[in-house]
């Protein structure tokens, strides 16, 4: 039987339906979890948690939602090793939530994603990630080539890793820079971070390397027809760009 | 029921009710006794020129609104086109247009959220999933970062930011000009699009057979926010009264919204699976009377509502503020009464509303009455009781108006223009430059069907049906610059450009939209700029063979000198696409291509950038529908060959503009491509299109169409003259950077 991911939506949540439909598209067997039906999350072996503002951002994006009762799922299964993938809000609430970098107790966070810098708006731009950990390092990127280029899109007004200096060391050092901000060409430049972000941080990952926390969307930019330069020759339905992370997620599943 | 003394009366008159001595006696003369106080204020809202269109829906009639892709044409919350077909379903689009001007000027922030709101919740009460957003603006001019106009530019592009960015819905398309004459009345137009199968439309009237049907109440609680908004919205902005007039501004709640778009979902869902049928409607001028005696009355029925039983923020609130408020998030089912525990069940428990929101709710209100009154009760007593047909369809002003003719045959010709020195100013013009400071704040991708994202191309594109290979392209444009001038001619050219927007980016045009932004009706001048505009949408739309399915007036828009604003009737067009494949992707593709301007190259400026930068008034270009007609098929034709590469619009800023664009487009997608022109005056803006034909198209592009090719690097030349790509972007890039951080 295959592993069914759960994409959770609470309250504000704004795009569980193309998470749910890329997931889907990339051979998964994913399902949404509404927050009034929580126990249900008890039956799902992985979870992908998408973008939108949970509880209105209220306090700081992630801050509420990270105490809500199907968080209380979502640690346990990151406690027992199951695969926990979080995207702009979502990886807001994982960080919120203590699971990344995972550093400290659950439920107190050690690093924000934070106010946009310098400006502190919401900002939409398309960006390109670039995985910054060897690809085994982390069970969601096991499939990525070495230095894989993701293609996404930032949108979001609180996207900024912050954290003391010694914390932001340790991140860098203890192999939880999953993801860095690059180029088209994959080229770490600063003028490619869109929000100010702490060391050029697009996603964490935590020390077991099960839970992924990524800021970009990349289901933005995951089938064909999102992208502006279409390869002539392929189908604009086909799943593309992006999707290739999904690709990985749901391989690591199956594997 | 409680009457008005007639003192008290005159003060509320004075204060809150903007109804005129002969309205007032015309209730009376009808009811055979002086209107309660619940009375006065209904009549007030729904007798205002927001509802009821009094001195507009006499010319409204003569726009076409008919058409073999019409669904539903004005007159509901929303019209809808027929898209296409896709796995023998047939899909269609709804499409809703309006105007937030006077909020947006006064709280600039919540005024424009708010505008987003209610024209969301038009095409959702179609039965629809809302798919995207646009937002036309015009504001006053922002040189001075510190002025009140520049807050108000800022206000209303954070407030449409974190609405629509909240409730999940893309902002694909707008456009914004800065100018004087919106200095003291900015305009906040809003258009939204939705997506449904054809078999399931909700109708915002109660189907046959309703009577003894239940009329629910849903969403968040009434409050005393928004009172005598539609009267506010039909009055003269006066800078004394903006402070007393925030009152009745509405208070955004884009958190709950989600939820309620959500669970709206699934009540559709629902009523699709027990094949349920129902009517839906937004509640927006005029609250709950407003919009529960529109859904009985156009069904042919009456409605007994009990206002004690609306949920309501405050206690202790008047019974007017309860039955006319404008509180948002608010929506009006009429379903059978066994449905009823669904629906409510729905809202109140599986989307839990009292948790999003304090007292937010699903509550039956009343019920559908065959007798066509509109009867509220409030602590047992009935505190209105009124025909509905007279309080929802019967008022019209025939008020007077000027016929003139605006502008004349020639004026001066241009004189020679240095190109080096002046095509970097127009591109920097506030006019032309870049728009992405401004629209970086919105999500233009979320629901990842984007195609063609805001700024991209000409027009946004959106694959809105899942696994399906149909989009839709949505356009908007009205130019203030002809707006000064005349606003018939205005109102053509924002047809016009709308639609070439359209076409630019590979879709069929299948019907429009407009908003009527004019001033005051009272003024016979200001009147008469309206009526002429209104027939020359009509001419347009005729001549292109588009219907005009929803719109909006907001008339008004003056300020306390008595000054009309720039005439603006803003049109949005809305195109189909049968498969995304073939929609046009931005910037040159290569160099060797050769370049083509279709379309009205006539050499005249009137109305351009560049006449106002020479400080001219040049002759405005001719309207030609045969021409037109004939370089929509040029590139249609070019699109169904495959050989067009890419294509912008000739507008603000001139054909030359246009091609730096196209490689200002390339060089984001990292192609250093350029082109070499040789052409009369490349800054002269009448209209058509600049297209990169691919070399060995086997089109004929050696006639007069061709005014260039494309070359291999960043450099455009231009009648000799050299201009580096880059250098260039830099000047359009910048103007904008420091208004929006």
């Amino acid at each position: 039987m295959s592993a069914r991911i759960a994409v959770p939506v609470f309250p504000g949540t704004n795009s569980e339906d193309e998470t749910l439909r890329l997931l889907r598209d990339c051979g998964g067997d994913a399902e949404l979890v509404h927050w009034s039906q929580a126990s249900q999350m008890a039956q799902f072996d992985a979870f992908v948690l998408s973008g939108g503002f949970a509880y209105e951002d209220r306090i700081r994006a992630g801050a509420i939602a990270a105490h809500d009762r199907m968080m209380d799922y979502v640690i346990e299964a990151t406690g027992s090793g199951k695969l926990v993938f979080g995207i702009c809000n979502g990886a807001q609430i994982l960080l919120e939530a203590g699971l990344v970098p995972g550093t400290g107790p659950i439920r107190r966070p050690t690093a924000a994603f934070t106010r946009n810098g310098p400006a502190p708006h919401f900002i939409c731009r398309h960006v390109y990630m670039k995985l910054a950990i060897e690809p085994a390092r982390c069970a969601i990127t096991a499939a990525l080539p070495q230095d894989a280029l993701v293609p996404a899109w930032a949108a979001h007004a609180e996207g900024r890793l912050a954290a003391t200096p010694e914390h932001l060391s340790e991140i860098a050092a203890g192999g939880h820079l999953a993801f860095i901000y690059a180029n088209a060409n994959g080229i770490v430049d600063p003028a490619a971070i869109p929000n100010g972000s702490a060391l050029g941080c697009a996603g964490l990952v935590n020390r077991e390397g099960n839970v992924l926390a990524i800021m970009p969307h990349p289901e933005r930019d995951a089938w064909n027809f999102n992208h502006l330069d279409r390869r002539e020759g392929e189908d604009v339905l086909a799943p593309s760009g992006g999707s290739i992370l999904f690709h990985s997620f749901i391989k690591a599943l199956s594997s | 029921m409680r009457r008005c003394s007639s003192r008290r009366r005159r003060r509320r008159k004075l204060r809150l009710v903007n109804l005129r001595d002969e309205e007032l006696q015309r209730i009376a003369q009808r009811l055979g006794r002086e209107p309660s106080v619940v009375e006065l204020h209904a009549f007030d809202a729904a007798w205002s020129e927001h509802c009821s269109y009094k001195s507009s829906r006499r010319f409204l009639r003569n726009l076409p609104a008919g058409g073999a892709r019409v669904l539903l044409g004005p007159g509901e919350d929303a019209g809808i086109l027929h898209l296409g077909t896709h796995d023998g379903e047939r899909y269609a689009i709804v499409v809703a247009h309006e105007s937030h001007n006077h909020p947006s000027q006064v709280v600039p922030f919540e005024g424009a959220a708010t505008g987003i709101g209610g024209i969301v919740r038009d095409v959702l009460c179609m039965g629809a999933e809302v798919v995207a957003v646009a937002d036309p603006l015009r504001f006053g001019r922002c040189d001075d970062l510190a002025s009140h106009q520049s807050s108000v530019a800022r206000g209303v592009v954070d407030g449409i930011g974190a609405y629509g960015n909240a409730i999940g819905v893309p902002n694909v398309a707008g456009d914004v000009y800065f100018e004087r004459g919106f200095d003291e009345n900015c305009l906040v137009n809003v258009v939204a699009l939705g997506i449904l199968n054809e078999k399931n439309v909700i109708h915002s009237y109660a189907p046959k057979g309703a009577e003894g049907w239940q009329i629910v109440l849903v969403g968040k609680a009434t409050d005393p926010s928004g009172f005598g908004g539609a009267s506010f919205s039909s009055l003269t902005l006066d800078a004394r009264d903006a402070e007393l007039n925030k009152g009745a501004v509405q208070v955004p709640d884009p958190f709950l919204k989600n939820v309620l778009m959500r669970a709206s979902y699934r009540v559709f869902a629902l009523l699709r699976e027990r094949k349920v049928p129902a009517a839906f409607k937004d509640l927006g001028a005029g609250g709950v009377v407003g919009c529960s005696a529109e859904i009985t009355a156009h069904g042919g029925y009456g409605a007994r509502i009990e206002l004690d039983k609306v949920n309501v923020a405050v206690e202790g609130m008047p019974p007017e503020v309860i039955a006319v408020g404008e509180t948002q998030e608010r929506m009006l089912w009429v379903v059978p009464p066994d449905f009823v525990p669904e629906l409510l069940r729905v809202y109140n428990e599986e989307f839990g509303l009292p948790d999003v929101a304090c007292n937010a709710r699903a509550a039956v209100i009343g019920e559908v009455t065959a007798q066509q009154r509109y009867v509220l009760e409030y602590r047992g007593r009935v505190v209105m009781d009124v025909e509905s047909e007279f309080l929802t369809g019967s008022i019209h002003d025939d008020l007077p108006y000027t016929e003139k003719i605006y502008h004349g045959a020639a004026a001066q010709e241009l004189p020679a223009v240095d190109l080096e020195g002046i095509f970097p100013r127009v591109l920097a013009h506030r006019d032309v430059c870049s728009r992405e400071p401004l629209y970086r704040h919105y999500d233009a991708v979320v629901r990842g069907c984007t195609v063609l994202p805001r700024g991209a191309a000409d027009a946004g594109v959106l694959a809105p049906v899942p696994g399906s290979r149909l989009g839709v392209a949505l356009a908007v444009a009205g130019n203030p610059r002809y707006g000064r001038i005349d606003p018939a001619y205005a109102a053509e050219q924002a047809v016009l450009e709308a639609m070439r927007r359209v076409v630019a980016v590979g879709a069929h045009p299948i019907g429009l939209t407009d908003c009527l932004n004019f001033g005051n009706p009272r003024k016979a001048e200001q009147y008469g700029a309206f009526v002429a505009a209104v027939e020359a949408l009509a001419r347009a739309a005729t001549e292109l063979d588009l219907p005009f399915v929803s719109g909006n007036v907001s008339l008004y828009n003056e300020t306390s000198a008595g000054n009309a604003i720039p005439s603006s009737p803003i049109v949005a067009c809305i195109g189909s696409i049968d498969d995304i494949a073939n929609v046009v992707t931005p910037g040159f593709k290569a160099p060797g291509s050769a370049l083509l301007w279709v379309g009205n190259r006539e050499l005249v400026a009137g109305g351009s950038v560049l006449a106002e930068l020479l400080g001219v008034k040049g002759t405005l270009p001719n309207i030609e529908y045969d021409a037109e007609r004939a370089a929509l098929a040029i590139v249609r034709d070019a699109i169904a060959r495959g050989v067009l590469r890419a294509c912008r619009v000739v507008a603000d800023g001139g054909m030359l503009t246009a091609v730096a664009r196209l490689a200002f487009d390339a060089l984001a997608a990292g192609r250093k491509i350029g082109a070499e022109i040789d052409f009369g005056n490349p800054l002269c803006e009448a209209g058509g299109f600049v297209c990169e034909i691919a070399a060995g198209s086997g089109m004929d592009v050696t006639g007069t169409l061709q005014i260039g090719a494309t070359i291999d690097g960043p450099e455009l030349i231009v009648n000799g003259t050299r201009f580096d790509i880059e250098r260039l972007h830099e000047i359009w890039s910048q103007p904008l950077a420091q208004l929006y951080p």
